[in-house]
């Protein structure tokens, strides 16, 4: 499907995501579709736009807001062989449907002596755009910190169908962070945009493997969603006061690439890893273990995240949620310790 | 009952209190998600007659119009709203109220408000005999397994809560028939809660309904269900382009099911001329737009405040 030039300029991550979903369901006709509000309305992002116009409502269709129900039915009939879809609208609705996740999704695989599989993908939309501490949340590690989910991340457009289609295509239960702001933003507007032509095919990007979205020699940040695309602009900002600032993209929590991480943090003698999601038992804690553990001694580290929920104003939402200013200013903190 | 008089007025205020949050947030005064209660006040401005301070009222996303009738103070939780140093210095904001002096709450996770509503009653029934617990949903939040819990652990321990489900239609873009089955009131009735269900917009059948609930729970302490139908005049929320409902069933809507035009209606009908009720527009204007003035001129709130009150002691 061929889009025109100015047509595309319009195009949001939930476009790519929306667009992603269609070619799947064409291959595969065991996918279905389902979750709050993707049917006709197309999904309060519009990330299912137009899909139940072209499969129909028997593969694409809304649910009741009975969380517990409709996880654990997709989960089973993961089992039973068909491949879900399913969508939390917003990941901190999570926790009304925990035990679906915790002690079912992500353990009959492993409790069926491998008998069972649970090739689910379960989307959601993470992060602060304002709405405070029910709204706001990424929760990454709390889904990374069980055994038996694979959980991704995108912070641009390319990953964002590339992910998507390699958890679509994964046989095992896969949780897909979609951050607000790239399903929101404009893709021309994005600080850090690697979108493809629309009509290019989409093909699946390789799972747990960093990726080095920036060279830098004097402080590597490392980051996961949207805390790329706002390093992105910290190390612009950062290049006009003579600070070189690489940047690595975690993009997958589980399977965690620990290698990849340990050489690519070698190329600058410091790292700050930064984390939308709260900081303690989380990834900036995570990484910086399986830096340590590989080159210890080697790097100097800091981390930028909080354990403080998000607040509703804007004044106290800005000290909490980290942003391009806040990365700069640690890392320049960083490099004078 | 209430006078004429009285409804107007109650519902007039609501109304220009949620048109001024609606404003602040086209403005970007308001920078988070926003719900709005236009078109439900009527079912708030008969509850508040059978409200007690005793009473305890948990609330939903969509929670100004419940707090108003609880007793929270207007320009507290207006400063709150407007992201100023309010109710919650900042941090709460709209769907995160929480007033302990007037026993009100409310969450931002459908259904979740019930079990702590269930929490509330416990107390009531234990140490605050005689003040019961309001435990608001909307009708897509019936079908929540919280609820339906909830409603059961209320009938067992005998819990001196009302359920009251303000049935909108809708769940953001999802029409009801596609999403609940049965009957709402008969959910109740399952748990032998009895149940009333009632029109909205109509004072005297609301007025049945919360004075026989609130008088069958204080009574006995058991749980009671009310479903009042209602129509949601804006979007889901404020920038929802709302085009999944139907454009002659919002005009419909709004010609019908307005309760600021019905409780118009009354007061006409008990022969109040437009100039009497003009004036009166005037007053309740005024008094609301004072209401915004004060909290705007609350300070925003200090940013240190953001990383304290994780804990008591922290
Ligand atoms: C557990 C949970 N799931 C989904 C949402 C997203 N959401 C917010 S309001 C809403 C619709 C609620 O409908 P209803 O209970 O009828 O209340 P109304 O908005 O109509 O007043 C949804 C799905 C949420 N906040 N919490």
């Amino acid at each position: 499907m061929c889009e025109s030039a100015g047509a595309s300029d319009r195009r949001t991550g939930a476009h790519l995501v929306a667009a992603v979903l269609m070619e799947e369901m064409r291959r595969d006709e065991g996918i279905v579709v389902f979750g709050e509000d993707v049917g006709a309305l197309g999904g309060v992002f519009g990330a299912t736009r137009r899909l139940q116009r072209e499969f129909g409502d028997t593969r694409v269709f809304d649910t009741p807001i009975s969380e517990t129900a409709f996880v654990g039915m997709a989960i089973g009939a993961a089992q039973a062989g068909l491949r879900p879809i399913v969508e939390i609208m917003f990941v901190d609705f999570i926790g009304v449907c925990f035990d679906q996740v915790l002690n079912q999704m992500a353990k009959n695989h492993y409790m069926s002596g491998g008998r069972v599989r649970v090739p689910l993908v379960m989307r959601t939309a993470v992060g602060s755009i304002g709405s405070a501490a029910q709204h706001s949340q990424v929760l990454s590690a709390t889904f990374a910190h069980i055994p038996g989910i694979k959980v991704l991340f995108p912070a641009t457009p390319g990953d964002l169908r590339g992910l998507l289609v390699a958890a679509i295509r994964s046989d095992d239960p896969v949780v897909f962070l979609e951050h607000k702001w790239l399903l929101k933003s404009r893709l021309v507007e994005l600080p850090f945009n690697d979108a493809d032509s629309p009509d290019s095919p989409v093909e699946p990007a390789a799972v747990g493997k960093v990726r080095r979205i920036r060279d830098g020699s004097d402080v590597t940040i490392i980051a996961s969603g949207w805390m790329v695309q706002q390093a992105v602009v910290a190390a612009r900002e950062l290049e006009t006061a003579d600070i070189s600032a690489g940047i690595v993209d975690i993009r997958s929590l589980v399977p965690l690439d620990r290698e990849g991480l340990a050489s690519e943090a070698l190329r600058a003698p410091c790292a700050l890893i930064v984390d939308e999601d709260f900081a303690g038992f989380g990834t900036t804690g995570e990484v910086m273990a399986s830096i340590a553990e590989r080159i210890p001694g080697e790097v100097r580290m800091a981390r930028h995240a909080l354990d403080v929920s998000q607040p509703a104003a804007l004044v106290l939402e800005e000290q909490v949620v980290p942003s391009a200013r806040s990365i700069a200013l640690q890392a320049k903190r960083l490099l004078r310790a | 009952m209430l006078t004429p008089r009285q409804l107007y007025e109650t519902v007039l205020r609501m109304r220009l209190l949620e048109e001024g949050v609606g404003v602040a947030v086209q403005t970007g005064e308001i920078h988070g998600e926003m719900h709005l209660g236009i078109g439900q006040e009527m079912v708030s401005a008969v509850m508040g007659q059978y409200l007690q301070p005793r009473d305890a009222l948990v609330s939903t996303h969509r929670p100004h119009l419940h707090a108003l009738v609880k007793g929270v103070d207007p320009v507290q939780m207006l400063a709150e709203l407007l992201e100023r140093d309010g109710l919650n210095h900042g941090k709460g904001g709209h769907m995160h109220l929480f007033d302990p002096v007037a026993s009100f709450m409310c969450t931002g996770i459908v259904g979740s408000g019930a079990p702590i509503a269930a929490g509330y009653a416990l107390h009531r029934k234990l140490v605050a005999q005689g003040g019961l617990t309001v435990a608001v949903v909307g009708e897509g939040a019936m079908n929540q397994g919280a609820v339906f819990e909830t409603m059961n652990l209320a009938a067992v321990l005998s819990l001196p809560m009302v359920f009251l489900c303000e049935n909108n239609d809708y769940g953001i873009s999802v029409p009801r028939r596609l999403s609940t089955a049965g009957q709402l009131v008969e959910r109740g009735a399952g748990f032998g809660i009895n149940g009333w269900e009632c029109d909205g917009v109509d004072q005297r059948a609301l007025d049945e309904a919360f004075s026989a609930a609130f008088a069958d729970t204080r009574k006995h302490s058991r749980p009671t269900l009310i479903v009042a139908h209602v129509y949601r005049f804006r979007g889901h929320y404020e920038g929802d382009t709302d085009h999944y409902r139907p454009a002659e069933e919002k005009e419909t809507a709004f010609r019908d099911r307005d309760p600021l035009l019905v409780a118009r209606r009354d007061l006409v009908g008990a022969g109040w001329s437009d100039e009497r009720i003009v004036a009166l527009d005037g007053e309740i204007g005024r008094e609301v737009s004072d209401w915004f003035e004060a909290a705007r001129s609350l300070p925003f709130p200090d940013p240190s405040e953001a990383r304290r009150g994780t804990f008591v002691d922290v």
